[in-house]
C-alpha cells in the first residue's frame, strides 16, 4: 500500500501536468466548433430561414443600411450574439451557406450592445 | 386539501441545505435539527425550475432538440437521446444503422463522463479534493472528443435530432476515441482503489431495502445497489442494445458505498458498449431522408411514452401529437425527481449531520432534471 | 435463438399478457407497441384499478401525467406502470372534467412516489387528488396566477405585466409576436 503511493509520486514527478499555459499554449479548437457566426452577405439569398428556425429569435431580418441599398435591396439576417444559444440549426437550415458558425470563442464584451453583429458588419 | 406540515416539534432549530451552497447543487433541503441529528428533511426544489414542458409546446421538435440537451446539463447527449426517440417514433423514421451506432456511441461516452462528475461531487462532498480535481481532469479527454463530434463541450446542441444525428463523425473520430478508453480505465482503476477514509464515509450509509426501494420508484444506480436488477437497455431495449454484450452490475447493500460501486462498475460495462459498437459501425448515410432540415410534425398523430437507461436511472418522455407543427403536450421524467424528493426524505430521517452530503450525493441528483 | 424466434416467443409471451390482464383489469387492453399496453378507465375506478395492477407485478410507478384537453373540457390523466417481473409498460388513461378536477389519489399504493407526482400534476394544472395529504406547491414560489400549464393560460399576457422593458429594444421580438 505504502510502497504503491510512492510509486505514484515518483511517476508523477517527471509528467507533464495535464492543463496548458493558456496566453502562449493553446488547445486546438476543432473546426466543427461552434462559436462566432460568420456571414457571406454575397450569397445570401434572403430567404428567412435562420430567422426562422432560431429558437431564441435571436435572428432578426433587417434593410440595409441606406448608403448600400442599391447594392443589397432585400433583407439581411442581424444576428444577437448575446440572445445566441450556439446550436448551428441555421448554418444546418441556409440553403447556401452563408451562415457558418466559425472557432472564434472569445465573446465577452464590456458593452451590452457590443453582442449585435448587423450583416454588414462582417464584410470588411 | 392543502396544509401545511406540522413543525417537528422536539428540533431545536431548522435550516438549509443548499440551494446556493458549493455542497449541494442547485436544490434546496430543509433539515430540522437537534443538536447534531437530523430528525427531519423536506426537499425543497424548483431553484432551477425552466418550464420545459410548457416551453416545448411552443417549439418544433428540431428545436425542442437542441433544448433538451439542457434538461441534465451533466448527460446532455442521452436527454436528445430519448428526445430523438419520441419524435422518431410519432413521424414513423427509420434511422439508418450507423446514426443507430453513433448515437449508442455518443450516449455511453456521455454515461461515463457523467459518472466522472458522480466520483467528483462525491469528494467534494466528502472534503477529498485531489478525487475532484483528478475526475474533473479526466473528464475533459472526454470533453474534448465530443467537442471534436458534436461542435460542443458540454452542450451538443441537439446533436442527436430526430430522423439521425445531425453529422456524421468527422475523420479519425473513431481512433479518438478508441485512443480514450486507456485513459478512461486508469481513471476507473483509481476511483475503485479502496481508500479507509471512503469506506468509513460511505458503508452503512443511507442504507434503502430492496422493498422502499420499488416502492419509491428508484431506478438506475440507485435501484441496483438495493438489489434489483433492472436495466431498461436491457429489459425494454432501444437502439442496438440488445445485439450487444455488456452486463449489469448489481450489489445487494443498498447503501451509499453500494450504489457507487455499480455506478462504477458501469463505467467497464460502457467501455465494452462502446468498443463492440465502433467494432461493428457500418458505412452509410446518418440521416433518414425524409428529414429535409425541419421536421415536418403536421403528419404526426398519436402518443408515446419512451424510456431510455440514463446514467441516472430511467429518463422517458411522453409525447403527444396532434398534427400541429409543435407538439401538443410533453412530460418529462427526469430520474432524479424521485430520487431527490421521496427517497431523500426517507433516508435523511434520524441521521447525522455529517452524512448528509454522503447520502445526498450517493442518490446521483442531478437538480436539473428534478425542476425540469 | 436466432433474433426471429426470439421475436416470435416473446409474441405469444405477450398475447397471453394482453389476455390475462384484460380479464384481471375488467377492461380491454389495447396493445400500442412492443412492450407498450394501455387502457382506458372510469375516474372513480382508479385507486382499484392501480391496486388490481400492482398484484399483478406492475410495481413501478413511473410517473403521472396530464394532458389539457381544451376542446373537450377534459383533463386526461395518465398514469405509466413499469413491470419488472413482466417487462411491459402499462398506461392507465382516465379523463376528468376540467371544470371540476377531482380524481381519488394514489398515494395510499405507491406512498411518497404517487404523493409528489400528484403534488406536481396538482401545481401545474390544478387537478385536486383527493386523499392526498400533502398538496403544497412544490416548484413554484409565491405563485399568484392559474395554473401555469393550463392550455387557455396566456404565459405572454401573464409576463408583460410586469417583466416587459420597454425601453430594452432588445426584449421586443419576445413580446410583439406577430403569431
Amino acid at each position: 500500500m505504502k510502497l504503491g503511493i510512492i510509486k505514484e509520486v515518483f511517476k508523477n514527478v517527471f509528467t507533464k501536468p495535464m492543463t496548458v499555459l493558456f496566453p502562449f499554449e493553446k488547445i486546438e479548437i476543432p473546426e466543427r466548433n461552434r462559436g462566432e457566426h460568420s456571414f457571406d452577405i454575397d450569397t445570401c439569398i434572403s430567404c428567412g430561414a435562420c430567422a426562422r428556425i432560431c429558437p431564441n429569435l435571436a435572428i432578426e431580418m433587417i434593410d440595409a443600411p441606406q448608403e448600400l441599398k442599391k447594392k443589397y435591396p432585400k433583407t439581411y439576417p442581424q444576428i444577437d450574439i448575446g440572445k445566441c444559444c450556439f446550436c448551428a440549426l441555421c448554418q444546418d437550415v441556409c440553403p447556401k451557406g452563408s451562415i457558418k458558425l466559425t472557432t472564434n470563442v472569445f465573446l465577452a464584451t464590456f458593452d451590452k450592445d457590443d453582442t449585435v453583429r448587423s450583416p454588414m458588419s462582417w464584410n470588411k | 386539501m392543502t396544509k401545511i406540515k406540522e413543525h417537528n416539534v422536539n428540533s431545536d432549530f431548522a435550516m438549509n441545505f443548499g440551494p446556493a451552497h458549493p455542497g449541494s447543487g442547485n436544490f434546496a433541503i430543509k433539515v430540522e435539527m437537534r443538536g447534531e441529528r437530523v430528525l427531519k428533511a423536506t426537499a425543497d426544489p424548483g431553484y432551477l425550475h425552466r418550464g420545459f414542458e410548457k416551453m416545448m409546446e411552443y417549439r418544433e421538435p428540431m428545436q425542442n432538440a437542441v433544448m433538451s440537451d439542457r434538461v441534465c446539463v451533466l448527460e446532455p447527449l442521452q436527454w436528445n437521446l430519448v428526445h430523438a426517440e419520441a419524435v422518431d417514433y410519432l413521424m414513423g423514421y427509420e434511422i439508418p444503422d450507423r446514426a443507430k451506432h453513433i448515437r449508442v456511441i455518443l450516449a455511453e461516452l456521455s454515461r461515463i463522463q457523467s459518472h466522472f462528475i458522480w466520483y467528483a461531487v462525491l469528494s467534494l462532498g466528502t472534503g477529498f479534493m485531489t478525487g475532484f480535481n483528478v475526475a474533473i481532469g479526466y473528464r475533459d479527454y472526454i470533453l474534448d472528443v465530443l467537442n471534436l463530434i458534436t461542435g460542443g463541450r458540454v452542450y451538443p446542441a441537439g446533436y442527436i435530432c430526430p430522423g439521425g444525428v445531425r453529422k456524421d463523425f468527422p475523420e479519425k473520430a473513431e481512433n479518438k476515441i478508441l485512443e480514450l478508453l486507456p485513459k478512461i480505465d486508469y481513471m476507473r482503476k483509481f476511483m475503485l482503489k479502496e481508500n479507509p477514509a471512503w469506506l468509513a464515509r460511505f458503508k452503512d450509509v443511507g442504507i434503502l431495502t430492496k422493498r422502499e426501494a420499488i416502492k419509491f420508484g428508484a431506478t438506475g444506480p440507485v435501484l441496483r445497489g438495493s438489489g434489483v436488477a433492472s436495466d431498461v437497455r436491457r429489459d425494454d431495449p432501444y437502439e442496438i442494445y440488445d445485439e450487444l454484450e455488456f452486463e449489469i452490475p448489481v450489489m445487494d447493500e443498498g447503501d451509499a458505498y453500494a450504489r457507487f460501486n455499480v455506478g462504477m462498475q458501469e463505467i467497464e460495462e460502457s467501455m465494452k458498449i462502446i468498443t463492440q459498437a465502433i467494432d461493428r459501425i457500418p458505412k452509410g448515410e446518418v440521416k433518414t431522408p425524409n428529414l429535409k432540415p425541419t421536421v415536418k410534425f403536421q403528419q404526426a398523430k398519436g402518443e408515446i411514452y419512451i424510456r431510455n437507461e440514463l446514467s441516472r436511472g430511467e429518463g422517458a418522455f411522453y409525447m403527444v401529437a396532434t398534427g400541429q407543427k409543435t407538439p401538443y403536450r410533453v412530460k418529462i421524467r427526469g430520474p432524479s425527481f424521485t430520487h431527490m424528493i421521496p427517497i431523500v426524505e426517507h433516508l435523511l430521517t434520524d441521521v447525522d449531520y455529517a452524512d448528509v452530503p454522503a447520502i445526498y450525493w450517493s442518490l446521483y441528483q442531478c437538480p436539473a432534471d428534478v425542476d425540469r | 435463438m436466432s433474433r426471429k424466434d426470439k421475436q416470435n416467443k416473446n409474441k405469444s409471451i405477450e398475447e397471453k399478457l394482453i389476455k390475462d390482464l384484460s380479464l384481471k383489469l375488467d377492461t380491454t387492453v389495447h396493445y400500442q407497441k412492443e412492450r407498450r399496453l394501455w387502457i382506458s378507465i372510469n375516474p372513480d375506478q382508479i385507486v382499484e384499478t392501480c391496486s388490481k395492477a400492482y398484484e399483478l407485478g406492475f410495481e413501478h410507478l413511473s410517473t403521472i401525467s396530464v394532458t389539457d384537453w381544451l376542446d373537450e373540457g377534459k383533463h386526461e390523466v395518465t398514469y405509466h406502470l413499469w413491470s419488472y417481473s413482466h417487462n411491459h409498460l402499462l398506461t392507465i388513461k382516465t379523463k376528468i372534467d376540467r371544470k371540476k378536477p377531482i380524481i381519488s389519489s394514489i398515494s395510499s399504493i405507491w406512498g411518497g412516489n404517487a404523493e409528489t407526482c400528484e403534488r406536481e400534476c396538482h401545481e401545474l394544472f390544478g387537478v385536486k387528488f383527493e386523499g392526498n395529504p400533502n398538496l403544497t406547491p412544490l416548484f413554484l414560489e409565491d405563485w399568484e396566477g392559474p395554473p401555469p400549464f393550463l392550455k387557455d393560460f396566456n404565459w405572454r399576457e401573464f409576463v408583460k405585466k410586469d417583466m416587459y422593458d420597454q425601453n430594452n429594444p432588445r426584449e421586443k421580438v419576445y413580446f410583439e409576436v406577430k403569431k
